[in-house]
């Protein structure tokens, strides 16, 4: 290890190409993820240009689950598996210097780069979503619902009769 | 009389049981849903009270690279060879942390899981073994499963021992155009450091059940002599003092100085110049460490 460098961490929004498009039969289509991009420098600024990377996920720390090169300005991006939130590692490596980031990903940004995992995503949370404003719509509409039911049914045995 | 106790009953109980019915259904959600059962945060809360865990074997090594174990030609042409490189380590532990631990950064090290290695002084020798040979084993503790990803640990004076005094004790050969040299340096200097994950060509501290992880302490030497094979305009070379304000102080073909010497003789550039190589000498493989005095 000669000298420190640092690991500056982006996200960028990759976008694919716009609309899908028919033509003699293949079709072209799009969708939107989320990557991680690293930049990787040393600590008087140059860039670690094609340097060795090593991804790693949370499920599996132990062993890569990417391996590549970063470009000569010094980034690499990656997307990481939706099925695997939590802290992804990356390490990068050049002629003794290196070191290892740590990534967190959240489940919900995780989730959003496959469309059907999107939706399973979605549905989850709306679901959540609603039973737990139900259980508060519980305490409050049905416990007086009830209470006024009983009160006026209550009333009506209770009330005199004419003479 | 009948009817108004009856409505007054009714009244109070009827939301109990309403309140205690939505309540219950609250209280299971967690446990049902999959989403929070999968979160890092939850995962981890879970292993920490966990009392009985699978659990392994924790080897902690030292390494002084191949620097210490080969020898190398220094940034001034003096090609240096190791007969011993002797350092004492003291409170050494190993830490699962969350958020992982930058040494880079200001934050504090937030430990989920501590263990201690080691709880006394003891001093290795670096340069023990041959160049291919494995760093230097220094202790083995058992310790619950996980991924140990922060060590914290010491270099004291040795109280017993070759090293006695010394933090760290350098013995061996330098030989440039024709000229040898037989050198003993010494330093006092304390360090403790606070380290991240190691990085290397293997992941280390990654405990699995049964199994057994290594921890390492890595000290690299270039950064006090530099390193030929470096560029003369690489930071380390620049920041290194090479061995010729060394080879300055030797009595004919012999070297023997320890700190006091150093502070007392090295030109004042050249001293802060080491003060600052030693105190950057801590590392986990190439991962980094934060300097703590």
């Amino acid at each position: 290890m000669k000298s420190k460098y640092l690991l500056v961490l982006g996200t960028v929004s990759l976008i694919g190409l716009p609309g899908a498009v028919l033509a003699h039969g293949a079709t072209v289509e799009y969708r939107q993820v989320q990557a991680i991009e690293i930049d990787a420098t040393y600590s008087g600024g140059q860039p670690m240009g094609n340097a060795q990377v090593t991804v790693y996920a949370p499920n599996n720390p132990a062993k890569p689950w990417l391996t590549g090169m970063t470009d000569p300005q010094g980034r690499f991006s990656f997307t990481p598996d939706p099925a695997q939130p939590g802290n992804w590692e990356v390490k990068v490596r050049q002629a003794g210097h290196g070191d290892l980031v740590t990534v967190p990903v959240r489940e919900e940004i995780a989730l959003s780069p496959s469309k059907t995992k999107e939706s399973a995503s979605l549905s989850r949370w709306v679901a959540r979503g609603d039973r737990d404003y139900a259980s508060k719509t519980q305490q409050v509409l049905l416990g007086a619902a009830g209470v006024w039911g009983f009160f006026g049914t209550a009333l009506f045995f209770a009330r005199r009769k004419p003479e | 009389m009948t009817k108004l106790l009856l409505l007054a009953s009714l009244t109070l109980i009827v939301p109990g049981v309403l309140i205690g019915c939505s309540q219950q259904e609250t209280s299971q959600e967690p446990v049902s849903d999959p989403a929070s059962q999968t979160s890092g945060e939850t995962a981890l809360d879970t292993t920490a009270e966990t009392t009985e865990q699978p659990s392994g074997t924790l080897v902690l090594v030292a390494n002084g690279e191949d620097f210490i174990r080969e020898g190398f030609t220094t940034k001034d042409g003096w090609r240096i060879d190791f007969e011993n490189a002797f350092v004492t380590l003291d409170e050494v532990n190993a830490y699962q942390t969350e958020p992982p631990f930058d040494p880079d950064g200001a934050a504090t090290l937030n430990a989920t899981q501590e263990i201690p290695l080691l709880q006394q002084p003891t001093t290795v020798d670096l340069a023990k073994g041959a160049a291919e040979t494995a760093p230097v084993p220094v202790t083995r503790k058992q310790a619950p499963q996980g991924t140990y990803n922060a060590i914290a640990w010491k270099v004291i004076p040795a109280e017993t021992g070759p090293a006695e005094g010394s933090t760290i004790l350098l013995k061996g050969t330098a030989q440039k155009e024709g000229r040898n040299v037989d050198f003993t340096i010494s330093f006092d200097q304390p360090l403790a450091y606070t380290c991240g994950e190691y990085v290397g060509d293997e992941r280390k501290g990654i405990l699995t059940s049964t199994e057994q992880a290594e921890l390492e302490t890595t000290l690299h030497f270039d950064h006090i002599f530099g390193d030929a094979e470096t560029a003369a305009g690489d930071a380390l070379n620049q920041d290194a003092v090479g061995f010729d304000p060394f080879a300055a102080l030797a009595e004919g073909d012999s070297l023997n100085v320890d700190s006091n010497r150093l502070k007392a003789e090295l030109s004042a550039q050249d001293y802060q110049k080491l003060l600052k190589a030693i105190a950057g000498l801590g590392h986990v493989g190439e991962g980094h460490c934060r300097l703590e005095n």
